[in-house]
């Protein structure tokens, strides 16, 4: 069954439980200067009427439907799982040669220093597999982030989702 | 049922087949090849020689046989595609011919090695094919060459350039252009670059156009420069550029300018006949013409796209933007858009600090080019934003796109300077 | 990898892979929360965390600061054995000592004390985590001392206070019933992550949201119909002049104020010196808008309000201040009813779950008298209302040992920066005390100043009794065993009960049976509760908590009224000033003299809250500080822009007291002229910028969130 993430950004406060679940289920080494495969942006934006918009966002990879970094990737490491669709990685074979941040519209590869290779959030797929839900959106106590079949998001209209900037950057097989 | 065929089994080669694949899965799809290997990635041969991948990880979409089979192909192997004749979409090879319904040209490019003398010497080596990898990687394993000279700072150039330096092999860099990446980097841009190369210890010498190679008494390679100056080395690698292999197009009535031209839906002149990859120039969404971009990215993007156009899906590449991007020696560099149309009467906006270095030119609302070295992780953020602003320059940046900026550490005057202000 | 393989590294419990999901609860955060939490166990060790699903408090959410609870235990720097102190005071040097050995100390020392001065002169002091509080409450009285004393000497009691002055009791939101939500400095997602669902729940009914922050929050922008943006500090301004809009425009409820109140035209006589420019001028808000949340408050149906438990009373004014927004909801007859706010009293450590324990008296049964306790004759109100010594006072008495001196502190957390002046009060006991000990997880500013330093235990690898809203109680199994050396809380406080021989039975039988003397008639043991690993409904209790019984039964006050006029107050010495109304003062009243207003231009608003942070407790959380690196204090843009501040500067806050530095984040959520921080770092604490005497004089409460300070860029060397 495809899954797909879902982020109501009326509904964040950027803070971060969501990126907590995230360390805690990849045992990410910041000490080591890895970084949480999730972000979230506490930023204000000036607006072109002159006001500020307080955004509050929580960021990983969009599982791009026709993810760019696939294609991107000069060794082929990373791949579509066919059963929920999340933009999985084997990176055995990877260079660091960054092409795969190159192509991605939202920074979501990560390059470890510690051994050279890319990273990403894989959509915690074992996990998806096994009945679980992503532990980011485990984390998530106000339903900003979401993850659900891609039945329940045609269901349900879907307009909130970062599919809709998947969408909107035609990121997704029409 | 449909009969394809696919002349040259690159990146695009095989993209094309799996959507062909895909959306037509009666389909028979023949493959001319003139390797018996799966497509080969030609950025993947100096990671060859570094060690940092296996043999087999310069076909990274398996064997042939593998990809044959998964993709229920007729693979023609080692038979090299010698004439084309496109309005009976019909195919010449050595001993015989055949048509088809749809035909993709994905035969790719090679090195160009110039007429010039010398070249042909033992010790002088260009790098583009797995076979030009394990040479070279067998040479340097073999502990004899003690100095190495690289002729061309171009995007394979650097990369020997790593392969020398991460051995220890004093090595020096020339280059004809009078600065370093010159078909991408601003001359501010290659300066950096050059610095950090020095301090490297690489030795680069930029305006020097290669005369001749000669060997000296000691078996070393000199390369003589027109204005006299003279490199020795043990080995030297020629890297000066690549050109497309279209020759068996010559006279065919293919609309050609050293590369097949290709509509957005990568069709050529005739129906029927496409092409994609780097034999190919596509257009360029920045300026509107044809161009080759020489991007592993691109050429995949592109021949997916071709793909589905030939299995009847009308589909186009629309992010199909200049970009150069060169990582090595903890040092990466990226050049978004077309640093040739950058004039002096342009607007431009430069920011270092200990990370970064920007240097990005526009004129108006519009993005010319931006330059930037230490951003890697989020160039795919930059280059976004780049496409975005060529699609729509009046409508600023998504907050999203300012907020990922911002959290990559991006200046405000350079978020600006891409679009600035919120329209949501 | 094979699949074994992937399901291990992707944390799958099973048989298979050998991972056990064990339940406890995270105590981070104050007990008023406390979320059940699934342990993700394998091989003895906590692989991962999340909230549990079948927990009735939390329904398996957690907060920012729980969902690192694995990367708060495993915290590298754990005390790992007891120790004892070789180097000088506060210099960080100790050896590590056997436990029986430290329990020998820790007795011949306090009965030292007890021998030489007098057993008042041992304090007992809890930090967090408070879980064991009634137990080291009732040592301490068995042990002879009336100085038991908390960090609710700063947190949450100033407003306990108001509520028993004003109406005899607290009462919460019931928010499942009111049509306005009047949320006065709320910002859920900040500090009580489970209320939001509350609020998103009432506007997806219909109802109307009311934000008042002195910053823009989520909540101001997700939750918010009408969001007041107050200048700190005058909310206490606003509360008098709504009430004086409510009663002028006909909006109160006057029935309810004649039959439940006290004390009415008084106040109204006091809301009259606050008419709306008036107010507007003092407040910084569009008169517009104050009018329009006066009128929505009162005439929009039930209307229920949040109380903070820090965010007013941390103001020199602040108690009143509180006391003015309570006052509200009795005008618009919205205390005790269905809909506005509703008395739950707590049943245990501060959590109301719908029956009684005998929590109080196993308090304070043994209290021994003899003595007033520290704080008492400064603070007269607190001395009368409430149980402990209030801390504020500790350092003035440390000092001029008046009216008798400390010379002992038994400190379980003990966290000085959480007090005025956090280093000279260090520096008084450092000077003046015979004996500290300290109990804690992590080698703390204060702990370097014990002589005794002993290792508690986290949550997670102890078991506690908990009452949960709901109707609940539970007794938690550790999820691994304590992680070197370390003990749970309660375990060496009855250690050293028996070790002292002290004059009490229960103490010396443990802490079980303490705990099933307290919840003794609720028709539970602990024996029952620990055969559950979830919370299990006590047969006794009553939820939800009906509204109307207090309007029925009558107010516990002087008057049985709800006192808009305080008589409590009313009854104390004059010699103190205070007023029984509550009346509105300026939040810098004690530093506006010209000079101070020269030198010190900005508001200087610690400690409001952020998702990621809690006092100093998780400031040293790997993952949690990586959010934040650096201490930072927030600048409004316009004043950044005069000073030529950018974010990331590094700069120098000054006040009369002392300077901090801290890192420079620019933003255009606060108002012009206010600096907002966090506190509790130790190498940027800003309680070293906040005076001793600047408090609240009903309270002891310091001005936490209202100071005067300035701000100037440090030029790198």
């Amino acid at each position: 069954m495809k899954h797909i993430f879902v982020f109501d950004q009326d509904k964040c406060s950027a803070c971060s439980a969501c990126m907590m679940g995230c360390l805690d289920q990849n045992d990410t080494d910041l000490a080591a200067g890895d970084r949480c495969f999730r972000q979230t942006f506490d930023t204000e934006v000036a607006l072109e009427d002159g006001g500020v918009h307080c955004a509050y966002i929580s960021a990983a990879c969009m599982h791009c439907a026709d993810a760019p970094c696939i294609a991107a990737c000069p060794v082929g490491c990373l791949s579509k799982d066919p059963e929920t669709g999340f933009t999985v990685y084997d990176n055995t074979n990877c260079i660091g040669c960054k092409s795969c941040a190159m192509a991605c519209p939202f920074g979501a590869p990560r390059y470890r220093a510690s051994d050279g290779k890319m990273v990403k959030c894989d959509g915690c797929n074992i996990r998806v597999k096994n009945g679980l839900q992503p532990a980011c959106v485990r984390a998530c106590s106000f339903g900003a982030l979401t993850c659900v079949t891609e039945e329940e998001y045609k269901a349900g209209g879907g307009v909130k989702a970062c599919s809709a900037l998947i969408d909107q950057l035609g990121l997704r097989r029409r | 049922m449909n009969k394809y065929a696919i002349i040259g089994f690159g990146g695009a080669g095989y993209q094309a087949a799996k959507e062909i694949r895909r959306l037509d899965p009666e389909a028979v799809i023949d493959v001319y090849s003139d390797t018996d290997t799966g497509p080969c990635n030609p950025m993947l041969t100096t990671y060859y020689v570094k060690n940092a991948i296996p043999y087999e990880a310069l076909f990274p979409f398996g064997s042939l046989e593998d990809i044959r089979r998964d993709l229920r192909l007729q693979v023609h192997a080692n038979r090299p595609v010698t004439g084309l004749v496109p309005g009976e979409r019909k195919i010449l090879f050595d001993g015989g011919e055949a048509s088809y319904d749809r035909i993709l040209i994905s035969t790719g490019a090679s090195a160009v090695m110039p007429p010039i003398p010398g070249l042909d010497l033992p010790g002088v080596f260009k790098m583009r094919t797995a076979r030009d990898a394990v040479q070279l990687k067998k040479r340097l394993d073999s502990g004899e060459i003690k100095s190495g000279l690289v002729i061309g700072a171009s995007w394979v150039g650097i990369k020997i350039v790593e392969d020398l330096v991460e051995r220890e092999i004093p090595c020096t860099l020339v280059d004809g252009a009078p600065w370093m990446f010159c078909v991408a980097a601003f001359e501010e841009t290659a300066l950096r670059a050059q610095r950090d190369l020095e301090s490297k210890g690489v030795r680069v010498a930029c305006g020097q156009m290669l005369d001749h190679i000669e060997r000296e008494p000691d078996g070393r390679l000199t390369a003589v420069m027109r204005g006299g100056d003279r490199f020795t080395a043990d080995t030297v690698a020629v890297c000066i550029g690549v050109k497309m292999n279209t020759g068996f197009l010559r006279d065919s009535g293919v609309a050609m300018n050293r590369g097949v031209l290709v509509h957005r839906r990568m069709r050529t002149n005739f129906e029927g006949v496409y092409a994609a990859g780097d034999c190919c120039k596509a257009l360029d969404i920045q300026s509107g013409t044809h161009r080759n971009i020489g991007v592993w990215y691109n050429a995949n993007r592109l021949g997916a796209v071709a793909g589905a156009n030939m299995a009847g899906c009308p589909a186009e590449f629309d992010a199909n933007v200049l970009v150069n991007l060169a990582h090595y020696l903890d040092y990466d560099f990226i050049s978004i858009g077309d640093v040739s149309a950058c004039g002096p009467e342009d607007e431009v906006y430069e920011y270092e600090d200990e990370k970064y270095y920007i240097r990005a030119v526009r004129s108006g609302k519009q993005i010319k080019c931006i330059n930037m070295t230490g951003t890697a992780d989020s160039n795919g953020i930059v280059k976004n934003a780049f496409i975005k602003s060529i699609e729509a320059p009046e409508a600023g940046l998504d907050i999203k796109t300012i907020c990922f900026l911002k959290g990559k550490g991006f200046p405000d005057g350079f978020i600006n300077f891409l679009g600035g202000k919120s329209l949501d | 990898m094979t699949e074994s393989e992937k399901k291990i590294r992707a944390k799958i419990p099973g048989e298979d892979t050998g991972i056990e999901v064990r339940r406890s609860l995270c105590a981070i955060c104050s007990p008023s929360h406390h979320c059940g939490v699934d342990c993700y166990v394998k091989d003895g060790k906590i692989i991962r965390v999340e909230g549990t699903p079948e927990h009735p408090y939390n329904h398996g959410k957690l907060c920012t600061k729980g969902s690192s609870l694995r990367n708060y235990v495993y915290r590298e720097d754990r005390i790992k054995t007891p120790l004892r102190r070789v180097g000088q005071r506060g210099e960080g040097k100790f050896e590590p000592i056997s436990w029986d050995e430290a329990y020998q100390i820790i007795a011949e020392n306090l009965n030292r004390v007890k021998e030489q001065y007098s057993a008042h002169s041992v304090a007992f002091f809890s930090g967090y985590c408070k879980w064991y509080r009634p137990i080291l409450h009732r040592m301490a009285h068995v042990f002879g001392s009336v100085n038991f004393g908390t960090d609710d000497s700063t947190c949450v009691t100033a407003k306990i206070l108001g509520d028993k002055v004003t109406a005899g009791c607290g009462a919460g939101p019931d928010m499942a019933h009111a049509r306005t939500f009047l949320g006065w400095n709320y910002d859920g997602y900040y500090s009580a992550h489970l209320s939001v669902a509350g609020v998103q729940k009432l506007k997806e009914r219909g109802g109307k949201v009311i934000i008042i922050d002195i910053r823009d929050t989520p909540a101001s922008k997700n939750l918010a119909d009408l969001f007041l943006k107050i200048n700190p500090g005058t909310d206490g301004a606003l509360a008098l002049g709504m009430a004086k809009l409510i009663i002028e425009n006909g909006w109160a409820d006057m029935d309810y104020v004649e039959k439940y109140t006290y004390g009415f035209d008084r106040y109204k006589a006091l809301a009259d010196q606050y008419p709306l420019d008036k107010v507007a001028e003092i407040t910084g808000l569009d008169a517009e808008k104050i009018l329009e949340a006066a009128r929505l408050y009162a005439t929009n149906g039930p209307a229920c309000t949040n109380y903070s438990a820090s965010a007013l009373v941390h103001h020199i004014n602040g108690f009143n201040a509180h006391r003015a927004i309570l006052c509200l909801s009795a005008l618009t007859g919205n205390f005790d009813r269905a809909g506005g706010n509703v008395p739950n009293p707590p049943t245990y450590l501060h959590k109301p779950a719908g029956f009684k324990v005998r929590e109080h008296e196993f308090r304070s049964d043994r209290y021994p008298g003899g003595q007033e306790r520290i704080g008492a004759e400064r603070f007269p109100l607190w001395n009368q209302l409430y149980d402990e010594f209030q801390a504020v006072d500790l350092l003035r008495q440390l000092e001029e040992g008046e009216p008798y001196p400390v010379k002992a502190i038994f400190g379980m957390g003990m966290n000085a920066k959480m007090l005025p002046e956090t280093d000279k009060l260090l520096a008084a006991m450092a000077e003046k005390l015979d004996f500290f000990v300290n109990t804690d997880l992590f080698m703390t500013l204060t702990c370097k100043y014990a002589d005794i330093v002993l290792p508690a235990c986290t949550s997670v690898e102890r078991g506690e009794l908990k009452a949960y809203q709901g109707g609940y109680l539970t007794y938690t199994r550790p999820v691994i065993p304590p992680l070197y050396e370390s003990r749970s809380d309660v375990d060496i406080l009855c250690d050293l009960a028996r070790v002292m021989d002290l004059d009490d039975g229960l103490l010396k039988q443990g802490y079980e049976a303490c705990m099933d003397w307290i919840i003794d008639g609720c028709g539970l043991t602990v024996a029952d509760l620990k055969a559950s690993d979830l919370p299990v409904k006590v047969p006794v209790a009553k939820w939800p908590a009906e509204a109307g019984k207090v309007l029925s039964g009558g107010f516990k006050t002087p008057t049985g009224k709800f006192e808009f006029y305080s008589e409590t107050i009313a009854a104390i010495d004059p010699r103190y000033g205070l007023d029984p109304l509550p009346v509105y003062t300026d939040s810098l009243a004690d530093q506006n003299d010209p000079e101070t207003r020269e030198k010190y231009p900005f508001y200087l608003c610690t400690g409001a809250r952020l998702a990621h942070a809690l006092h100093s407790r998780i400031h040293e959380t790997p993952w949690l500080r990586s959010l934040r690196p650096d201490p930072t204090v927030e600048v409004h843009t316009a004043d950044a822009a005069r000073l030529g501040l950018k974010d990331g500067d590094r700069a120098a806050l000054s006040s009369p007291y002392g300077e901090i530095r801290m890192v420079v984040k620019v933003t255009s959520k606060v108002k012009e002229g206010v600096l907002m921080t966090l506190h509790g770092y130790t190498e940027a604490n800003v309680n070293e910028l906040i005076g001793r005497n600047h408090v609240d004089p009903y309270s002891g409460f310091p001005g936490f969130k209202g100071m005067r300070c300035n701000i100037s860029k440090i030029q790198e060397a």
